[in-house]
């Protein structure tokens, strides 16, 4: 297990090379940031002094090479737009997003297991066809869409709901439930098509004509053979939310990394862009070593695939 | 039995083992979104309270960059006052921190300042203040926006004469250093003058009381004011991108006023217009060919339906030039082009038949959300031009691109431009307006003439009635014989405002929000 755990993090270092290196150089190929931080009537002195002062006027190169000096020391610089520590902006709004993501694919997975479960234990019975027309409708939705009418029925019409913000329990429901509805419905299917090929299978029949008890039968034996693709895709959809849920935290005007990196971007704050890259790709990294290991300790084979 | 009972052992803690994890996945979730809660944004905070909710969070609330929107419209006037205040209605020059003011030289004033004043901190407010905030604002490290906004063309100097009386000294003459001043925010002489300062005091009717990075801003009224006190004893500032949901909040009575609407953003009932001092248009390079050419200039500006634009486009109102009333140097007299569709076909034939290459592609640079509904309103403007015979297409670009088109130098090898700008003069004089705009060497100038120029720097050297003719007489040449710009409309702007408030919105509102005339309905 170990020597897979260091494999996975030695053949991590290059993404995250190569991000580093794509996101420094591309992002200041995008414009020169004086023209967003200084007034227009702002003079070519005064533009060559921000340049100056910022280090935009050295060679890209040297810029990277003192980037890297920086980071190697935990300094990722200063915010051109706040004028704050950009670690400290990162850090500040990532625990917000995993927070969302964290709740979003709880609820997304347990809800997932139950209802793929019951509709693979009756393949096109009434239930069945009703969580695939449900799920499938779910996966297609698209999130601004949602968010807008949420807010527009629950908290506008309705008045069940605040609009936005981070307030108190009722606040999370119209984000959870924005973020939920697409994994949720990916994952029913999933879980079903698992469950289907699963319950079908030689070794189920042989737990049956054992004796076993049915919940024993669904639980025991068949999900835990279908969980590895659901593993696998739920891991994916989770990336997908720590890179940034960036829609729902727009509208609904939470604090997170992702509404910090879109900001970032449309403002040339590198700093702050390059930070919450490089964090954001570390968890990303983790993540997946994560579902790695999730995977070895349901299946056996994986795990003497590993030690071998 | 006895390895059938260790492997039953062996389930049981694996079992055991699973559970334990997603029980404590479950707690550590809990508990960090608890944390979270616990220090998140109460919304209501009781009637005492204005609740506002903004477009973005300020970057900072640093005095010296007042005149960056985002900042100005929470410091201006409610934490951080300046020695003089326009007002936006009339344009006239009003007393704040300076109760009188005197040209005691060419390039020099003298303020007398208002006594009784103190700052937040308790520290009372001196001309050696004012003094120290000029400096800071004008000279110092920090790259103060106000500096590169206000004070590119001038040098100042300050001096303290004695508690109440200040001199300022220019290096040129400068008849408009009072009204210069109204954008320097005084601050104590303890503010750190080479960093900008996250939490400033001010002599404003507010201060600072919390600011949670992210999440919320909370102002206080300051018991210590020298003024009138305001209504409210607090204000709470919050923040959302998207402009449906800032006017959902008012709806739901969530807050109070929502600022930065658009028409179909859904405020109903609550939305109240204004007009602001942004002026939208198309600048023409007439450096190149067809653009060249007078005709195919003034063609363009008869083919643009603004009345159309302003009813289904974007709310505003027809305008011919890029200042609004209540500007030094507006021209009444510079009305906006008529639509005239068959006089612009005229205009584009005659240039062709003597030669001017008129299918030569017209690219039109447009910038995304530079006011509601840009994209359509590039459209509209595209049509026109293609009935009247020119051949046209858009690019649309985000705002760092767009800039690059803006500001000299301009791209090179991109053929004949329309660019898709707007103009605030926040200001409330035409200097801010005229040089960089029609300047041929200004920042954002693609074309100008030796003649406009001799009259904008004649106007920059005028003061009082003269120099107002003298801008306005520009307009009207820059109109006449220069027709450098397709000047649309003046843009209305829309704000949300729930019934427990009464509130007048003016041309100023958008950069500068004035907790203090926020009144309670009752």
């Amino acid at each position: 297990m170990f020597s897979m755990l260091r494999r996975r993090a030695v053949s991590s270092v290059i993404p995250l090379l190569v991000v580093v290196l794509g996101v420094f150089f591309l992002a200041r190929l995008t414009g020169d940031p004086a023209n967003l931080y200084l007034p227009l009537s702002a003079t070519p002195e005064m533009r060559a002094e921000f340049a100056a002062r910022n280090g935009f006027d050295q060679p890209l190169i040297t810029q990277f090479g003192d980037y890297v000096a920086q980071v190697a020391h935990l300094d990722f610089g200063e915010s051109l737009r706040t004028a704050q520590p950009a670690g400290e902006a990162v850090l500040r709004a990532f625990p917000a997003t995993l927070q969302l993501a964290g709740w979003t694919m709880l609820l997304a997975i347990v809800g997932a297991v139950v209802i793929g479960s019951l509709a693979a234990y009756r393949p096109n019975s009434v239930t069945d066809r009703v969580a695939s027309f449900l799920s499938s409708t779910a996966a297609s939705v698209p999130d601004f869409w949602l968010a807008i009418m949420g807010v527009l029925v629950f908290a506008v019409t309705l008045g069940w709901l605040p609009t936005s913000g981070t307030s108190g329990a009722a606040a999370w429901v119209l984000p959870v439930a924005t973020l939920l509805i697409r994994p949720f419905g990916v994952l029913v299917q999933v879980v079903r098509g698992a469950m289907v090929s699963a319950l079908s299978a030689p070794y189920v029949k042989v737990a049956r004509a054992k004796g076993a008890r049915e919940s024993r039968v669904v639980f025991g034996h068949a999900l835990r053979n279908a969980a590895a693709p659901a593993l696998t895709v739920a891991g994916d959809l989770a990336v997908g939310l720590v890179n940034g849920a960036v829609v729902v935290e727009t509208i609904f005007g939470w604090p997170g990394i992702g509404k910090l990196m879109i900001d970032s971007v449309l403002q040339r704050d590198f700093a702050v862009l390059q930070a919450a890259v490089l964090l954001t790709a570390l968890v990303i990294f983790a993540l997946n070593i994560l579902v790695d290991v999730c995977h070895a300790l349901l299946d056996p084979r994986v795990r003497q695939r590993a030690a071998a | 039995m006895a390895g059938s009972g260790v492997v039953q052992t062996h389930a049981f803690v694996r079992r055991r083992g699973r559970a334990a994890g997603a029980f404590t996945f479950v707690v550590v979730l809990l508990a960090v979104s608890g944390c979270s809660v616990a220090g998140a944004d109460p919304i209501g905070e009781g009637p005492d309270t204005l609740r506002i909710v903004l477009p973005e969070e300020p970057p900072t609330l640093e005095p010296c960059d007042a005149s960056l929107t985002a900042t100005g419209r929470v410091t201006r006037a409610n934490i951080t006052e300046a020695l003089t205040e326009r007002d936006p209605s009339t344009g006239r020059l009003e007393q704040a921190l300076a109760t009188q003011w005197t040209r005691t030289s060419p390039t020099s004033w003298t303020f007398t300042l208002r006594k009784g004043v103190t700052f937040h901190d308790g520290s009372p407010f001196t001309a050696e203040a004012a003094a120290f905030s000029i400096k800071r604002a004008t000279d110092s490290d920090i790259e103060c926006n106000v500096d590169g906004y206000i004070f590119t063309d001038t040098e100042v100097t300050a001096k303290a004469l004695n508690d109440t009386t200040l001199e300022v000294s220019t290096r040129k003459p400068d008849p408009i250093l009072p009204l210069r001043l109204s954008f320097v925010e005084i601050v104590p002489t303890s503010t750190d003058p080479g960093a900008r300062v996250r939490k400033p005091i001010g002599t404003g009717p507010y201060r600072v009381d919390e600011w949670s990075q992210g999440r919320f801003l909370r102002l206080k009224r300051f018991s210590g004011y020298w003024g009138e006190a305001p209504d409210f004893a607090a204000a709470k500032y919050v923040w959302r991108a998207e402009g449906s949901v800032r006017a959902a909040m008012v709806t739901n009575n969530e807050a109070d006023v929502a600022i930065g609407l658009a028409p179909e953003d859904g405020a109903g009932d609550r939305a109240v217009e204004f007009v602001t001092n942004e002026i939208s248009y198309l600048r023409i390079d007439a450096t190149k060919a067809p653009l060249d050419d007078i005709r195919i200039r003034r063609a363009i500006n008869y083919a643009i339906d603004r009345e159309g634009l302003v009813t289904a486009v974007f709310a505003g109102r027809p305008s011919g030039q890029l200042v609004s009333k209540g500007v030094t140097g507006y021209n009444p007299r510079v009305r906006p082009w008529p639509y005239d569709p068959d006089r612009a076909r005229k205009l584009v034939a005659a240039a062709r038949a003597d030669g001017v290459p008129t299918d030569t592609a017209i690219t039109i640079i447009g910038r995304n959300g530079i006011y509601p509904k840009a994209a359509e309103a590039m459209e509209v403007v595209q049509d026109g031009l293609l009935k009247a015979g020119l051949n046209v297409r858009i690019k649309m670009l985000d705002v760092n691109a767009w800039l690059e088109y803006l500001l000299r130098p301009f791209p090179r090898g991109t053929g004949p431009t329309l660019l898709q700008a707007q103009h605030g003069n926040q200001a409330g004089d035409a200097a801010f307006t005229m040089g960089q705009i029609y300047g041929s060497e200004g920042a954002q100038s693609s074309y100008g003439t030796r003649e406009l120029d001799a009259s904008i720097t004649k106007a920059q050297l005028a003061s009082g009635d003269a120099r107002q003719k003298a801008f306005a007489d520009a307009f009207a040449q820059q109109n006449d014989e220069v027709v450098r710009d397709a000047v649309m409309a003046n843009m209305t702007g829309i704000l949300a405002l729930s019934p427990n408030v009464r509130y007048r919105p003016d041309s100023a509102t958008n950069d500068e929000m004035r907790l203090a005339d926020m009144r309670r309905a009752d």
